[in-house]
């Protein structure tokens, strides 16, 4: 399912941003807010070794541009092997959004690192198969 | 507009420093004062990006006037940002040249180390817009974001190692830098990874330091010839482009209007290198080198002390040091001293210099040149 993202439009310049903002940042104009889908193009990536405080390391940020233009900061599970011009889904896990076609592996892994950052030790079991499975699947 | 003059600059040596900062920008403002034998300026513009997080000081203007002596001289204080120190010689250019006041004393400094490195960087990233933010965006990881692209316009980590290469040689001979060691290009390139492609050794250190100027409408051996100012988009999602920077751009380009000339008389620039690969979108983005050329100038040595267009003689954020406000008057008075023969160990040849400074992620950045007095070391 491809997830549909908040954003808005400046009525002047045809800016749209996401998430949704009052004002264009180019014109003093109130934004018309609208929808767009959660599937686009990484423009650029990065993966921090020193997150700031509340994010594991490593962290994969990716900036990507969703349609009408929009560039949106997203999370990802991995930058591996990813590629500038990659096509790319948006989804939101817990309100936070990630990149990446998301498969059960991921969205797993995905879920138990948050729950885990919550400081839910009843996770760590399950954290640590999800990551035996997914050491399996870097294998082979 | 009324001619404005830089009759005397002063700096610390920059690095890990156990002064308090009020004394740190002291020491800096009284020593531009005495090289220009001036006791008393009409007014004083203080630059600190934070020192209400970094020291829990607030009030700075007053509390640094009072400090040095000076508490019936008007005292402000301006902030951009780890441009604030541009910011500030700007409002002390401005004041003078409205004929408000005929000597201004500009100081900038900051004190960071007593912090640990996470805290530092958490209390610079406030300057990032908020939603990026929430995603762990930090300085480093928007500087990586950038370089990813620059690498995919054909910038290769050899060129954006190299001009870290280079800063650090020419901090090696400069007193007042914070690093005092030549590093080698392997030893950069094999450096931790801090925000791939971004490793240790591309970015700048964590500094303490102050640097001042006293400007004056009396003709003294250096004169402003432009300051020009240029602002982009907080959030770097919503920029038009990530591997130029219209902020530098648009300052460059206000900048050469007010001097009534071009690049092409730039004989010398100290840049922006807080990452290095910034060092090589400012020398497009100020047009010292044509689009695409700045990675070949620099690894063709261009750019070196012995170049045809030094950059960053004082070894740059990257190597002298960035202690944020005081970053961009420590630039100029760099340029200053260069101007008038009075960089010894690292003396390059010029008429005129350039200072560009970036606030924020290249959200509020600023260019000012320099010229030397026309009857010379006047």
């Amino acid at each position: 399912m491809i997830e549909s993202i908040a954003a808005s439009k400046c009525p002047r310049c045809a800016t749209v941003v996401a998430p949704p903002a009052p004002y264009c940042p180019r014109h003093p104009i109130a934004m018309t807010p609208l929808e767009i889908q959660g599937i686009g193009e990484v423009v650029t990536f990065t993966t921090l070794h020193s997150p700031p405080e509340g994010f594991r390391s490593p962290l994969h940020i990716a900036l990507v541009e969703l349609e009408e233009g929009a560039r949106f900061v997203c999370h990802g599970s991995e930058t591996r092997g990813l590629k500038v011009g990659a096509t790319v889904a948006i989804e939101a896990i817990d309100n936070v959004y990630y990149f990446s076609h998301l498969g059960t592996l991921d969205r797993a892994r995905i879920f138990w690192r948050r729950a885990g950052r919550a400081g839910d030790r009843m996770n760590a079991i399950a954290r640590s198969l999800a990551k035996r499975v997914l050491k399996g699947r870097t294998r082979a | 507009m009324a001619s404005v003059w830089i009759a005397g600059a002063g700096m610390t040596r920059i690095g890990r420093r156990g002064e308090a900062l009020p004394d740190l920008m002291a020491e800096a403002a009284h020593t531009a004062l005495s090289a220009a034998l001036v006791e008393t300026p009409d007014a004083i513009v203080v630059a600190t990006m934070n020192p209400e997080e970094f020291l829990g000081d607030g009030n700075f203007a007053s509390r640094i006037a009072t400090h040095m002596g000076f508490a019936e001289v008007p005292a402000l204080r301006v902030e951009t940002a780890t441009s604030s120190g541009a910011a500030a010689f700007y409002t002390g250019f401005a004041q003078i040249a409205a004929g408000l006041h005929r000597r201004v004393l500009v100081v900038g400094g900051e004190k960071m180390t007593h912090l640990s490195t996470p805290r530092v960087s958490e209390l610079i990233g406030r300057s990032i817009d908020p939603y990026e933010r929430s995603y762990g965006a930090t300085m480093p990881a928007l500087a990586g974001l950038i370089t990813r692209a620059l690498t995919q316009q054909g910038v290769g980590l050899r060129e954006f190692s190299q001009v870290a290469v280079k800063n650090h040689a020419h901090a090696a001979r400069n007193p007042y830098a914070h690093y005092q060691q030549p590093v080698t290009l392997a030893a950069v390139m094999e450096s931790r990874i801090v925000a791939d492609p971004l490793r240790l050794l591309h970015c700048c250190p964590i500094s303490d330091g102050a640097a001042a100027v006293l400007l004056t409408a009396e003709p003294a051996p250096v004169r402003v010839a432009g300051v020009g100012q240029g602002t982009d988009t907080l959030a770097v999602r919503h920029r038009h482009a990530l591997t130029s920077f219209r902020a530098t751009q648009e300052a460059a380009k206000a900048a050469y209007a007010m001097a009534g000339f071009g690049p092409e008389r730039v004989d010398f620039a100290e840049l922006h290198d807080a990452f290095t690969p910034f060092e090589l979108i400012a020398l497009e983005d100020t047009g010292l080198v044509p689009p695409g050329k700045a990675g070949r100038a620099t690894l063709d040595g261009d750019t070196s002390l012995d170049g045809r267009l030094p950059i960053n003689p004082s070894g740059g954020l990257k190597a002298r040091g960035h202690p944020l406000a005081a970053t961009g008057v420590a630039q100029i008075v760099e340029c200053v001293w260069q101007l008038t023969g009075s960089a010894s160990g690292r003396q390059v040849e010029g008429r005129v210099a350039l200072a560009h400074s970036i606030g924020g992620l290249a959200t509020n950045n600023w260019v000012t040149i320099l010229e030397r007095h026309p009857s010379g070391r006047a």
